[in-house]
């Protein structure tokens, strides 16, 4: 029987958006904005005035070049942005379901975890050697980078948030007869999502980097591109760099909204509030 | 209607195996409502588990109806200590999840019974938008929507004020009135137990064993919590679990 009166399904996802809290967030986005830009001139002033050099370019410097370098930067960031996005995805859909097996199954868990114990703490930069022998050049063996770095990070994330599922949410539907699969599905995977959305907010973060490296790595590679490769091509033209690394920023910056946005779409439990007396 | 013949259930595997019933034997009966108390941890609720088809016994049997409990059935519903709603789930589809794991029931199985407890405006809200009491009666809710012949009972009100407390108490006795269901309660209050205890077994420290059973025939009634039998049997109760 359906309801008359009930919110569409399309009104109360977007019930999560209307709150004071996305405007807040709107503003203090743009103070922090502000804040930044205002630091950097600074910092940059200083260091002309110490230096007697404009090492360091000011804000409106690098932001008239990032205009200025528009359809050439703009392709670099396209490249950069579909790596990234690609490896997270990669990482995320062997990692996310891997992770959360071994947390929840606990057999499984006593005969993984050691192994991801001893391979989590070496240093991910430790494998880019061999991911080059393996993948060669081109854009493979950068996903691959950034893939492998994030694969760890999101697997012992979801082995974690895994274990810290509350016993009664599992007894509630095991008691109502729930299937293997059908705890998975209405208690394992919601109760996680939180815990791997954050985890993938830090994977941004760890991924640009790693990006990076992966682009300024092997200048022989004809076929390099992305803002990595930008950057390391115009270290000896400050403004340029610059530009490059607020296109990277602007990267980063789309990635956690976007993850914002999937949060509040598909954890939108965690932003209702108004609870009655 | 439920049969617990000389069963014993250890919790945990392996070396840190503990006992935590030995040798329980009850029968419940058709319609019939049965309170277990006893001390904190002293296996209480991993006998009602096991009546619930969530843990095996190592040794005797139970029978729900004339066949034996091998795992959760959908004529036996548990109602958990905190309501055990899943919280990504609106109170619609927390009530309806029977439904959603099984497609044999009704589509709208939950609507009538949410109506019912008065929770039919807060069909589309999440657990976290509820006050404790609409959080139970929620819980209540999914208990009844698959119209169970067993309702099983893992402190429902623990950690309730006193007022919703004995609010939720008077619906649970017209609930079973209503419904006629055999009931097993498993509670730490004395009072609850006598309120809604027809047969109140209290059980030793863990492992559990049957220690007393107390009769409690002139339960049924709401004005039952104010009469001298009913303090009488909170006395005697007390003085059961002190000795």
């Amino acid at each position: 029987m359906i309801d008359p009166q009930a919110p569409s399904r399309l009104n109360r996802i977007l019930r999560v958006f209307r709150s004071r809290t996305v405007a807040w967030h709107i503003v203090r986005y743009l103070v922090s904005i502000g804040v930044l830009l205002l630091a950097w001139w600074g910092v940059s002033a200083l260091v002309e005035v110490v230096k007697d050099r404009a090492f360091l370019p000011n804000p409106v410097h690098a932001i008239h070049e990032m205009w200025r370098l528009g359809p050439s930067l703009f392709r670099n960031f396209w490249v950069s942005a579909w790596r990234l996005v690609l490896a997270i995805s990669i990482a995320f859909t062997l990692g996310y379901p891997l992770g959360l097996l071994i947390g929840h199954e606990r057999r499984l868990d006593q005969l993984v975890s050691p192994m991801i114990f001893i391979i989590y703490p070496i240093p991910q930069v430790a494998f880019i050697l061999p991911l080059f022998l393996i993948f060669g050049l081109g854009n493979p063996v950068k996903v691959a980078i950034v893939t492998s770095a994030l694969f760890f990070q999101i697997l012992v994330s979801a082995r974690g948030a895994a274990k810290l599922i509350e016993f009664e949410h599992i007894t509630s539907v095991r008691s109502a007869g729930a299937s293997w699969w059908q705890i998975y599905r209405h208690v394992v995977l919601p109760a996680t999502l939180p815990s791997i959305l954050t985890s993938l907010r830090v994977s941004v973060g760890l991924g640009m980097a790693f990006l990076f490296i992966a682009e300024t790595t092997g200048s022989f590679d004809p076929r390099r591109g992305g803002l990595g490769s930008f950057i390391d091509s115009n270290i000896y033209s400050p403004p340029q760099a610059f530009a490059g690394i607020l296109a990277m920023a602007l990267l980063g910056f789309s990635l956690y909204i976007v993850i914002d946005v999937i949060e509040r779409i598909v954890c939108r439990w965690k932003y209702v509030s108004g609870k009655p007396s | 209607m439920i049969s617990i013949r000389n069963v014993t259930v250890d919790y945990g595997r392996g070396d840190k195996s503990v006992r935590a019933v030995e040798n329980i034997s009850l029968e419940i009966g058709k319609g019939e409502s049965l309170a277990l108390v006893g001390p904190s941890g002293c296996g209480k609720t991993t006998l009602l588990f096991s009546v619930a088809g969530l843990h095996r016994p190592v040794a005797g049997t139970i029978e729900v109806g004339d066949a034996p409990v091998l795992g959760p059935r959908k004529e036996v519903a548990l109602i958990l200590q905190n309501a055990g709603l899943l919280p990504w789930k609106t109170v619609l589809q927390n009530a309806n999840l029977s439904l959603l794991l099984h497609k044999e029931f009704p589509a709208n199985s939950a609507d009538a019974v949410l109506e019912d407890l008065g929770l039919a405006g807060a069909k589309n809200r999440f657990p976290s938008e509820l006050s404790e009491g609409m959080k139970r009666r929620v819980g209540i809710a999914r208990a009844l929507s698959t119209s169970p012949s067993v309702m099983l009972m893992d402190e429902p009100l623990a950690s309730l004020d006193t007022l919703t407390k004995e609010r939720i108490q008077d619906l649970f006795l017209e609930l079973w009135k209503r419904h006629q269901f055999s009931q097993v309660l498993v509670t730490h209050d004395i009072e609850e137990a006598a309120f809604l205890g027809q047969r109140i077994v209290v059980l030793t420290e863990r492992p559990a064993r049957v220690k007393a059973v107390i009769e409690n025939a002139d339960m049924g009634e709401l004005a039952y919590r104010g009469t001298e039998t009913f303090m009488k049997k909170v006395r005697q109760l007390r003085e059961a679990l002190e000795s």
